[in-house]
Formats: structure tokens, sequence, C-alpha cells
């Protein structure tokens, strides 16, 4: 019960950290701990073999998803 | 109370341990494995942090690396023991190849941690404070200080090199 509290705990805190850069670069990090964070809640609420899937699913899609936000703004800066 | 808490401590230091030594074996630190890891490593660097370190930040934003392969193979052998653990595993190599990685930290952290996991099942851990850990360790890593813990991650490489 306490690695739920902990879990989610930390996941508000990296959105606030996350929030509170101004740097994209730096703030991906911050985001990727939230993911993390998710990720991890998600098993610990639903004990279910599915849930792994679950957990999966949402943290290869957000990965991909920061992967694709830090692709787009080192090409931007290619650009400036 | 106590005793569980004390146990998330030391899942989190194993994990923190495990994820970065497979890391650093795999070079994550030399290279970004996209564009978008390098940008991220410049912008570390610019805040005051390492390059090396910052690239290795860079590349556990931006693909399923062995943080993301413990924090799953812990969740997987939480739901169904080790089958779980190495679902994960698969999982987690799915999604290397999804993020065009070519490396294969994430896959063999994945297994790794699935035995290490179910090992300290075996001396009164539960599967729940490695998960707990592991989402301690990435916020050491990637949450408190980028500056630090790219500096660290960087002395650490240069050991390696």
């Amino acid at each position: 019960m306490i690695a739920l509290y902990i879990v989610a705990v930390i996941a508000v805190f990296a959105v606030i950290r996350a929030t509170l850069e101004k740097n994209t670069g730096r703030k991906l990090p911050y985001v990727n701990v939230m993911n993390f964070a998710v990720a991890g809640a998600i098993v610990l609420l639903l004990d279910h073999p599915l849930a792994l899937a679950a957990a999966a699913a949402y943290f290869v899609g957000s990965t991909l998803e920061a992967n694709a936000l830090a692709s787009t703004y080192a090409g931007g800066d290619r650009r400036g | 109370m106590l005793g569980e808490f004390l146990h998330i401590l030391a899942a989190a230091i194993v994990s923190w341990i495990l994820f970065v030594a497979v890391d650093i074996f795999f070079k994550l630190p030399e290279t970004g494995g996209v564009v978008g890891a390098t940008a991220i490593a410049r912008d570390i660097e610019a805040g005051g942090g390492d390059l090396a370190g910052g690239t290795m930040m860079g590349n556990i934003v931006c693909s399923p690396d062995a943080s993301a392969g413990t924090l799953l193979a812990a969740c997987g052998v939480y739901v169904a023991g080790i089958p779980g653990g190495l679902a994960a595993a698969v999982l987690v190599y799915i999604g290397n190849r999804i993020c065009y990685d070519p490396g294969y930290a994430g896959t063999t952290g994945a297994v790794l941690a699935t035995f290490v996991v179910y090992g300290f099942t075996l001396v009164g851990f539960a599967a729940t404070d490695f998960i707990a850990g592991m989402v301690i360790a990435i916020l050491t890593v990637q949450g408190l200080s980028h500056a630090h813990a790219s500096q660290l991650l960087g002395r650490l490489w240069r050991v390696r090199e």
C-alpha cells in the first residue's frame, strides 16, 4: 500500500517539475519520471495479468510520444 | 510499515545499480540513439550537466532502456511471477523496435531484473517493493537534479571507458 502512495506522490512531483521547467529538452526527463510512475501505478492498482499489458502499452506509447517530441524539438533547432 | 518502507528503499538501490550497470554496459552514454536524445543531452549540458550523462538520460527518455525493463519486469513478476517478467521483456523488445532503438539494453535489463526481483521475493521482499523502488530510482536520475545526475553518470561512463 505504501508503494502505491510513493508512486502517486512521485507522479505528482514530476508533473509539477515538468510544468515549472521552461527548457523543453530538460522538461522531457521529468515527463519520463511521470510515465514510469503512472505505469507502476496501473499495475499496483490493478492486480491482474492484463494490467501488465496495459502498463506496457501505456509506457511504450508514452515513450514513443516523448521520442517524437524530442525529435521534433531537435529538428526545430536545426532550422533555427 | 517501517519494514515495507526499508524494503522499498533497498529495492530502489538494487534497481538503480542494475539499470545503470546495464545501460552503461550497452554504451547508452556514448551516442544519442535518435536525434531527440542528442538534443536533450545538449540542453542538460547547457544547464551545467555532463554531455555523456545527458546523452544517457536522453536515451532513457526516447526509448525503453534497462530502467523501463526493470520497471516492467517487476510489474510482470508481481502479476504473474517469472513468466510475467519474461512477457514484460518481450513487450520491452517490441517497444525498442517501435522506437527505432538498435540497442538491447531494455530487453537484457528486463530479463535480468525478472530473476533479480524473483530472487528477492524469495527472501521476504514483495514485487511491489521493486515497482516503487524503480520509480524512486528513475526519480533520482531524471527528476531531481539533471546537472548532478548527468555528472555522476558521466563519471561512471568514463570509468567504463
